[in-house]
């Protein structure tokens, strides 16, 4: 099995759960606590990270880039989470929000000049397709009070 | 144990618009960085190890996890149930993105966003949601596009 199937279906389990997770979660405890918390889980994995990688072969701009990402990637956590606080099913925020390759995409064109192929541009409008009949399902209920 | 909301005192951070339900508006939202997390993540995984992105993924969150302690005045939940599977889904999540980034390394559009697919059969069986027709075709919409846009 080539290393990239089995790295992607690691990323598939591991998400799949964790979007599981999600939900529970925020059944119990709000999106800004969800955030503190959830960060902690990131934070116990960060020891064997430090331990195993090298970090001086890294330039100011990978270091600005990788920590970019780490604000978007916990800003869009965090609006999941208030989603879900605030009535969204996971079956309905998980797929709808897990279209953000489509934005990727778009960027993509925009500041790498990449070009998608006819296939890619079908790929595309059945994304915005998708995100309009999933968000088109009624919220599953109130938002929950914080339980300290 | 129950007690009073923190959350009335806290401040939405997006008004309510009419006609349109407000975890509409979050999960765009959420969509939308997610999306420049994506593209970052690209230009990132191009450069610098898996395990160097996930490092400083990690650490760059922190000044988000400042913002929501101050927003929460320091009061932070400490349901149990709820802290367990914040923390777990933490680890699942920082697991899943080291894969991800594997995974960028060797493919330009890997298929990791199929995961939505266990979420909603773990969604069904577990949480017991109910699924409707659009809802239904929706997702196999969206799980066609991703894999046509990872091709």
């Amino acid at each position: 099995m080539a290393e990239w199937v089995t790295f992607s279906i690691a990323a598939v389990v591991c998400w799949g759960i964790m979007g599981l997770l999600q939900k529970l979660t925020t059944n119990y405890i709000s999106a800004d606590s969800v955030l503190i918390w959830d960060r902690v889980g990131y934070l116990v994995l960060l020891p064997w990270l430090l331990g195993t990688s090298h970090l001086n072969n890294m330039g100011p701009g990978d270091i600005l880039i990788g920590t970019l990402d780490g604000i978007a990637n916990g800003l869009g956590a965090w609006f999941l989470y208030a989603s879900l606080e605030n009535g969204a099913k996971a079956s309905v925020a998980v797929p709808l929000t897990a279209l953000y390759p489509l934005l990727t995409v778009l960027l993509a064109v925009l500041f790498l000049g990449e070009k998608p192929r006819p296939l890619q541009w079908l790929g595309i409008a059945l994304a915005v397709v998708a995100g309009v009949l999933m968000s088109r399902e009624a919220p599953a209920a109130k938002h929950v009070d914080e339980k300290l | 144990m129950f007690e009073m909301s923190n959350r009335n005192k806290r401040r939405d951070l997006i008004p309510n618009v009419k006609g349109f339900p407000k975890w509409l508006l979050y999960a765009l939202l959420s969509l939308f960085w997610w999306g420049i997390f994506g593209f970052l993540g690209k230009i990132g995984s191009d450069r610098i190890s898996a395990a160097q992105m996930q490092i400083f993924l990690t650490i760059g969150a922190l000044p988000l996890v400042l913002g929501c302690i101050i927003r929460l005045d320091f009061k932070i939940a400490t349901h149990k149930l709820g802290v367990t599977y914040a923390i777990l889904m933490g680890v699942f999540a920082a697991l899943g993105l080291l894969a991800f980034f594997a995974a960028m390394k060797s493919l330009v559009g890997p298929v990791t966003s199929l995961y939505p697919a266990l979420t909603v059969a773990l969604a069904l069986i577990v949480l017991k949601e109910k699924v409707g027709k659009a809802q239904i075709l929706g997702l196999i919409l969206a799980i066609a596009s991703i894999v046509i846009l990872s091709l």
